[in-house]
């Protein structure tokens, strides 16, 4: 196979889907976290026991196959996968193999480029194992069968991510993606990836990273395989095709085992299960269900208010960002919404780490401030102060502002009064500046700042003073 | 006495039903010190099920005039789930499990007042054709007309007790021929019913596209009338068929006449005991006394090629069925140490029988990366052929004959000098219809006694 890249990375995803029940059972996905409270025969293999699927969890598997441009399957046949672990009820996975659910698809990433989707098919996830004393230290293992059972989606991508940042981006449009369509519990939802990783120095030698869990992680992980691989290059090492894991706490990928063959898993159809036939009609349905996807508010957003291309994607990017711009345009100015939506408020969530949906702040809340800004009652200064603090827990904006005393400062003698008197306090800096240091003049704007806590515009009082000392 | 006419003088009170069952129980009892037909018998179940009715006919109930199966004894293969009563399927591996939920067709029985007796032996997970390839530490049943002979397999128990026992049906499970050849054997009936129409739920599986459930009975009244409590839709097993359900006592007199049947070509001649053959065409020669038209048919993909499809098919399944028992979390397990695999590894080595262990194996090679395509997929391919064969034989018949087994049941003393091969061969008849997922039924028409 020919590589254009140096650096070739393929992504093995799974994620969860946020139904209320599991994918072959009743039992509900959520609820109780007293371990094995959330089961019955079923997911727990109990011998006589049959699975019936849940219709739900292929409709959210379809929606994703749509938002992915897929190739969509005709029939759903499921498969068991076998395989020994004590996490598997069954001592086998129904997964699907031969025929997934969707095929042939692809994502855009930020900067443009299509990935290829090889395939995404359903499955069910195992139980969770606890280590109580470690993954490696543990003398034994719990088992955990409430997550046995749950649904998930694989999502296999061609290799054609070029660097740990495009892969971690990969991930990001993915989760948005998922975000738009609903189907993914953001909160609490688990998103994981094995990773295909080679270099151009080892002759693209594949090495398979299992278990990196979330979006942030993946970067850490392929950033620290790419320069662990790079370095054993360095040093004349031959790499051998092996699969590693992911380890978060030390940050380090550990060998797992070389591996000369493909495993086993001796797939054979799943024959307690029937095939599924995915009909036209029940397609339509689905694609009717279909929500607008992030590529469709940004051209909605360029198109109808007329906001610049690169904003328009920074707030599509995020489903409850997007959403909030649409109702907080309707009342505000959009160019004036667009650029306090996606630097302001964008820039406070990320200085807190918090996401959006993590903080109370609503459209409301951006409503009431902006409208303050737009008709210039309030300064630049104070509307971010106010949003920093928002951030922390929401009040009413206007009283805030009242009680306060923050409203701009429109009168000029009042203003006047001010500068007057910071020109008297600091003569030192006047007297720089008239010797040709520019600069020193910022020095007394601020001090102005300062005493009208932010209610004067800068530029307002930079002109007051050049004034009164020229 | 029938069993339509046991149960009218249940509900007239003319027999005490608490009565009856315990001389039923002692009964058993007394049949399986020779015959080993029961795993388990059910006792403290089935009395309190008959003091139930008892209680509920003396306050004369409303509901329980109209139950199908009020009082009559039900005899459950050990492979079907009765809820806390130890359930094996013939296997060590579960010796002790006590299911948490009742079967479809337990629920069905027990909602129609039939009073389940207890669990028959079989072959281990139903691995087997004369019921010696019972699991370690279980006994082999015993033919009803001699005990050095085989009551066939694998619901050999059902229908050995079936023989035996009276105001009794059995339920029995059959994937390649497990109701009909022991039916054969112990010359009762048995229904193989089409795959679908009976609820797999509660059935511990032996090969999930072939498994089915069906009655065994002496008389085919006793089969009708279960097989019509059995059947209908379940919600639980994805493969239950979502049609109405049948009445199947309704079909029981209607004539033969003008019905057309098929004589299989290769089922007769080579290989067929002339007993056997002798006394099928017998009972060909009766349906056409009462107007049946009998003409002969070639069906020589079924014939031949339906072991080894059958094998291939059943095998592969089967060995992912039995790997969720490794001692973990139900049924046998050793002392705990090494690692999982080798835990997993010494509770299977030490509890399954041979046979589990030979079908593990092949099953697990069918379905092997780059045998797989040669062995499970090729299958899969002829069993479409076959069941487009028999689509067509149907479309000129109504029903087709073949003996059920071609030799009559064998003694224990010849079954251990077969290999393994024509162990399987024992199923030549009875594994295409399977495959195809045919409903089939034996019907004994003669006894022969050596």
């Amino acid at each position: 196979m020919k590589f254009k890249s140096d650096i070739v990375i393929g992504l093995e995803i799974h994620t969860e889907i946020d139904t209320k029940t599991k994918l072959f059972c009743s039992c509900p996905t959520k609820g109780s976290e007293e371990p094995n409270t959330r089961t019955c025969p079923t997911c727990l293999g109990q011998p006589g026991s049959k699975p019936v699927l849940n219709n739900k969890a292929v409709e959210f598997a379809l929606k994703l196959c749509l938002a992915l441009n897929c190739k969509i399957s005709p029939e759903l046949i499921f498969s068991r996968k076998s395989y020994f672990y004590p996490d598997m009820a069954k001592n086998y996975q129904i997964s699907q193999y031969e025929i997934p659910l969707g095929k042939s698809g692809n994502l855009r990433l930020r900067n443009g480029k299509e990935i290829g989707i090889i395939r995404v098919h359903m499955e069910e996830d195992p139980a969770s194992l606890i280590h109580p004393a470690g993954m490696k230290e543990s003398a034994y293992v719990l088992v955990d069968y409430n997550r046995s059972g749950n649904p998930l989606v694989e999502i296999v991508t061609e290799p054609d991510l070029a660097s740990p940042d495009e892969a971690r981006d990969f991930m990001k449009q993915l989760i948005t993606v998922l975000n738009y369509l609903e189907i993914f519990d953001i909160n609490e939802g688990i998103i994981k990836a094995d990773a295909n990783v080679s270099i151009k120095e080892n002759e693209y030698t594949r090495i398979e990273i299992k278990n990196i869990t979330g979006f942030k992680e993946i970067e850490r992980a392929l950033n620290y395989e790419v320069n662990r691989q790079k370095e054993e290059a360095k040093r004349g090492k031959n790499i051998e095709q092996e699969t590693r894991a992911w380890d978060s706490d030390k940050g380090v990928t550990f060998s797992l085992r070389k591996k000369e063959t493909e495993e086993d898993y001796g797939y054979i159809i799943d024959t307690d299960l029937t095939v599924v036939e995915i009909t036209g009609k029940w397609l339509n349905q689905i694609k009717k269900e279909m929500p607008e996807l992030a590529q469709d508010k940004v051209k909605k957003f360029i198109q109808k208010h007329k906001i610049k291309k690169e904003d328009a994607e920074i707030l599509a990017a995020e489903k409850e960002l997007a959403e909030m711009f649409e109702k907080v345009a309707e009342e505000i100015n959009p160019l004036l919404a667009a650029k306090w939506l996606r630097r302001e408020l964008v820039r406070v969530l990320n200085y807190n780490k918090k996401e959006l949906h993590e903080v109370e702040i609503d459209e409301k809340h951006m409503i009431d401030l902006l409208k303050l800004v737009e008709s210039r009652k309030i300064t630049d200064n104070v509307a971010s102060k106010i949003m920093e603090k928002l951030i922390e827990k929401p009040f009413d904006i206007k009283d805030y502002v009242k009680k306060e005393n923050l409203e701009a400062v429109s009168d000029i003698s009042e203003l006047e009064k001010y500068c007057k008197e910071a020109i008297k306090e600091n003569p030192k800096a006047v007297a720089d500046y008239k010797k040709g240091e520019k600069k020193a003049l910022n020095f007394v704007v601020g001090k102005v700042m300062q005493k009208t806590r932010g209610k004067a515009t800068p530029k307002e009082v930079n002109e007051i003073i050049l004034r009164m000392i020229e | 006495m029938s069993i339509h006419d046991f149960i009218k003088k249940i509900k007239n009170h003319e027999i005490d039903i608490v009565e009856h069952t315990y001389k039923l129980i002692e009964e058993c009892k007394e049949i399986n010190k020779e015959y080993n037909y029961l795993n388990t018998i059910s006792e403290d179940l089935a009395l309190n099920s008959a003091r139930e009715i008892k209680i509920q006919l003396k306050q004369k109930n409303k509901n329980i005039k109209n139950k199908k199966l009020l009082g009559v004894a039900v005899s459950v293969k050990d492979a079907i789930c009765v809820k806390d009563v130890e359930t094996t399927a013939g296997s060590k591996i579960l010796k002790n499990y006590k299911p948490l939920f009742d079967a479809f067709v337990i629920q069905k029985v027990r909602e129609e007042g039939g009073i389940i007796i207890g669990k028959t032996s079989q072959d281990e997970f139903g691995f087997g054709g004369f019921s010696v390839n019972v699991g370690i530490g279980f006994k082999v049943p015993k033919n009803p007309f001699d005990i050095d002979r085989s009551c066939g397999g694998s619901s050999g128990g059902a229908a050995g007790l079936s023989q035996k026992l009276s105001n009794h049906i059995a339920l029995g499970e059959s994937t390649g021929g497990s109701i009909v050849e022991p039916a054969s054997f112990c010359g009762v009936y048995g229904l193989c019913p089409t795959y679908g129409r009976v609820s797999r739920y509660g059935l511990i599986d032996f090969a999930n596209s072939l498994d089915k459930i069906g009655p065994i009975g002496k008389n085919i009244e006793d089969v009708a009338l279960l097989m019509s409590v059995i059947s209908g839709y379940d919600k639980n097993d994805s493969t239950s068929l979502n049609t109405k359900n049948e009445n199947y006592e309704s079909h029981l007199k209607k004539p033969v006449k003008g019905m057309k049947i098929g004589i299989i070509k290769e089922a007769f001649g080579q290989g067929v005991e002339r007993e056997v053959e002798k006394n099928v065409y017998n009972g060909i020669e009766e349906l056409e006394e009462e107007g049946a038209k009998a003409e002969e048919i070639s069906l020589e993909l079924p014939i031949r090629y339906g072991i080894g499809t059958y094998y291939m098919i059943a095998t592969s399944e089967a060995s992912t069925n039995l790997a969720k028992y490794c001692g973990m979390r139900y049924g046998a397990t050793e002392k705990l140490e090494g690692s999982f695999n080798e835990y997993f590894t010494k509770v299977r080595s030490s509890n399954f029988g041979d046979e589990a262990k030979r079908r593990i194996i092949l099953g697990t090679f069918a379905r092997m990366a780059g045998y797989r395509d040669a062995f499970y997929l090729k299958a899969m391919k002829v069993r479409t052929l076959m069941i487009q064969e028999y689509k067509k034989a149907f479309k000129k018949f109504d029903a087709l004959v073949s003996p059920t087994a071609s030799i009559l049941p064998p003694k224990f003393e010849d079954i251990e000098k077969l290999s393994p091969l024509q162990h399987y061969m024992i199923d030549v008849m009875t594994v295409s219809p399977n495959v195809a997922g045919l409903p089939h039924l034996n019907v004994p028409v003669e006894l022969e006694c050596s």
